[in-house]
């Protein structure tokens, strides 16, 4: 099964804000998710994002695939395989 | 501003004049995260059209905000909004001692709020005026 690290949009219309999950690379639309490993807020200037280092490396090493825009996020926080 | 974070409030305020196909094709890939490569298996369509599609619904929206500038706009009135807010918190350092000669206790407090009302009034005049 490919597990993949991804954005979901939360918030209301206008006041956007992310989750970082991870979930099953086939169920995207389904809002089912394997576990949740921090948030991102774009609507702070500068953007604001929360990561728990620890699972998201865990993840990583799981062979779990980042999409672009979390790959950026990752970098940001220093994170890496 | 970050590309999704862009993309998202573009179609916040225009998705609706996307097609209804666009408008689902776009919010996968800024509700979603989702890859091109992802979209163009699920829909069996190419990753080509898939990125054709979106690099098209980017420039129709970002056409829109050149005419309109809604998003523009709100994240102006969204920073007046929170000079406001700002301005009806209590006020934190107290009162200096002393104040003019002569006035009485109290008076340099309420002269302060009086100069806060008058920035609230002028600040919402100018929301006003943004739309």
């Amino acid at each position: 099964m490919a597990v993949k690290i991804r954005l979901r949009r939360m918030g209301q219309k206008k006041a956007p804000f992310y989750r970082i999950i991870v979930a099953d690379s086939r169920s995207p639309r389904d809002g089912k998710f394997i576990e949740e490993i921090g948030t991102y807020d774009p609507s702070t200037d500068p953007s604001t994002f929360k990561i728990n280092e620890e699972l998201a490396k865990k993840w990583l090493a799981n062979g779990a695939q980042p999409t672009e825009t979390v790959g950026k996020l990752f970098k940001a926080a220093g994170i890496e395989k | 501003m970050d590309k999704i974070y862009e993309q998202t409030m573009l179609f916040d305020f225009y998705g609706e004049l996307l097609t209804e196909h666009q408008r689902s094709v776009y919010e996968d890939v800024v509700y979603r995260d989702m890859s091109l490569g992802e979209i163009a298996q699920e829909r069996g369509i190419s990753r080509q059209g898939v990125h054709d599609l979106i690099k098209r619904c980017d420039r129709i929206l970002q056409g829109y905000e050149s005419k309109l500038h809604l998003v523009e706009r709100f994240a102006r009135a969204k920073k007046t909004v929170a000079e406001i807010e700002k301005l009806t918190l209590p006020v934190e350092a107290p009162e200096e001692p002393g104040g003019e000669p002569g006035e009485k206790p109290g008076a340099g407090e309420l002269r302060r709020m009086q100069n806060r009302l008058q920035v609230i009034r002028k600040l919402s005049r100018e929301l006003l005026e943004e739309l």
